[in-house]
């Protein structure tokens, strides 16, 4: 399987190439055009359980199979918002994608919906993040993002805006903070929360934050 | 210091390398990320020379502006004792450029501050009418004095480098330099084909020196968003 990103950053696409027989999982809507000999089968993957958990994590209930059926085919996905889209290879140690990130796999991803609880109910990143766990090695997820993607290397210690997070190696601990020391210059410095990482691994960030973006805009529309 | 700035023009992204010693002013919640050894600390945007009723006056305004939303008039410092890294980025979609001060002041339309470093004053300065009129707000920020300023834009940016006169339509003015001015004009000759030309109203500017322009405006991308609205 072979992915290929287009449009960066504004407008991002992704072509996946399949081989015959090999199989694309992907977030119910992402799909925008397909070859002729691709099947696409719809399913609540892992049970009604786990399209419920991913339904209250921001994803959808249902998730579309694509599978190249009598040799070679492709697949093009997207995500809704405008901006950025990057493939990751999903490390023995798991990956962490912020739930409505999420786009697309390889079929050996378990991707799972994982109770943040209070921690990140407060970060404003919903109750959920998504833990993507590959069956081994050269296994991709496709994340898109509201704005540009940028690589990052926690080398010890890096602090990020949560409304900032796309994805994080599973093996970083985080906490979620105040961004100051005090709760009135957290609140005037306009950081609010901040997520604070800790060990050697990958983080990667989006450069617009949506939520902030809606407020924005939002507040200027007239009253419905 | 050094930087950089990727993603240009639709979803910049800056990244600032602070040196110790040095001071990284930014716009309050522009942060994206920072290594964690650098220090934040929020800071109330009336300039290092305000005098005492500045600082009362620009409180009152950053407190009332903080509750009922606009631009902050709050920043942040960013400081830190070893080499660390800053990352900052605007809420619009659109492009930040860097501009260096030697001495001169640079007047930014509303919200259009992003980051500046190094001995640079910075004070509200109240438009009036004209600056309503112009859509830009009733208050611009003016800096000046030596060192770096980043600012950002609703769209991509474009230097226009005035000699004589030139003319910009409202809503679109990104900055200009101090030693500019403007006023506010009909775009047509008379009221109805002002009116009617879609134009309205636009800034002419005088003078020798530089005007920066923003490639969209907000209140037209929000005029049509809200037509879309069921």
């Amino acid at each position: 399987m072979n992915f290929n990103v287009m449009y960066r950053p504004s407008g991002a696409m992704a072509q996946v190439q399949l081989e015959g027989g090999e199989q694309l999982l992907a977030e119910a809507g992402a799909m925008i055009g397909m070859s002729p000999n691709m099947n696409m089968e719809t399913q609540a993957k892992g049970g009604v359980g786990a399209g419920l958990k991913r339904m209250f994590s921001g994803e959808s209930f249902f998730q579309n199979t694509f599978t190249a059926m009598n040799g070679p085919g492709e697949v093009l996905v997207a995500h809704s918002l405008p901006g950025d889209i990057v493939s990751i290879e999903v490390p023995q140690s798991a990956l962490m994608i912020q739930s409505s990130s999420f786009i697309a796999s390889h079929m050996g991803v378990t991707t799972s919906a994982k109770v943040g609880g209070f921690k990140t109910f407060f970060a404003g990143e919903g109750l959920f993040a998504l833990r993507s766990e590959a069956s081994g090695p050269g296994q991709q997820v496709l994340v898109g993002a509201f704005g540009g993607i940028t690589e990052m290397q926690c080398d010890g210690n890096l602090v990020i805006d949560t409304g900032h997070l796309v994805a994080w190696d599973a093996g970083l601990t985080y906490k979620t903070q105040k961004s100051a020391s005090g709760w009135l210059a957290s609140f005037l410095s306009g950081e609010g929360l901040v997520c604070q990482f800790e060990g050697q691994g990958r983080v990667w960030i989006q450069s617009r934050n949506p939520r902030e973006y809606g407020t924005l805009i939002g507040r200027q529309l007239p009253p419905a | 210091m050094d930087h950089q700035i990727t993603h240009n023009p639709s979803f910049a992204l800056l990244e600032v390398n602070i040196q110790p010693g040095e001071l990284l002013v930014a716009e309050a919640g522009s942060m994206v990320a920072k290594d964690s050894h650098v220090g934040m600390e929020v800071k109330m945007n009336a300039g290092a020379k305000a005098g005492f009723f500045d600082k009362v006056k620009a409180f009152f305004i950053a407190f009332v502006r903080k509750i009922i939303g606009g631009e902050s008039f709050f920043v942040n410092h960013f400081s830190a004792a070893q080499p660390g890294r800053v990352w900052v980025a605007p809420t619009l979609i659109g492009q930040v450029a860097h501009k260096k001060l030697g001495g001169g002041s640079f007047v930014m339309s509303s919200g259009a501050f992003v980051a500046s470093m190094g001995d640079v004053d910075m004070k509200m300065k109240f438009g009036g009418l004209k600056s309503l009129f112009s859509k830009e707000g009733l208050f611009m920020l003016e800096v000046s004095g030596t060192g770096d300023v980043w600012f950002n834009s609703y769209g991509g940016i474009e230097e226009i480098e005035v000699n004589g006169t030139y003319i910009l339509d409202n809503g679109h003015l990104v900055g200009y330099e101090g030693q500019l001015e403007y006023s506010l004009k009909k775009a047509g000759g008379g009221f109805i084909s002002s009116m009617t030309s879609g134009e309205g109203i636009v800034l002419e500017f005088s003078g020798q020196g530089k005007i920066y322009m923003q490639s969209r405006n907000i209140p037209s991308f929000v005029g049509w968003v809200a037509n879309m609205l069921p």
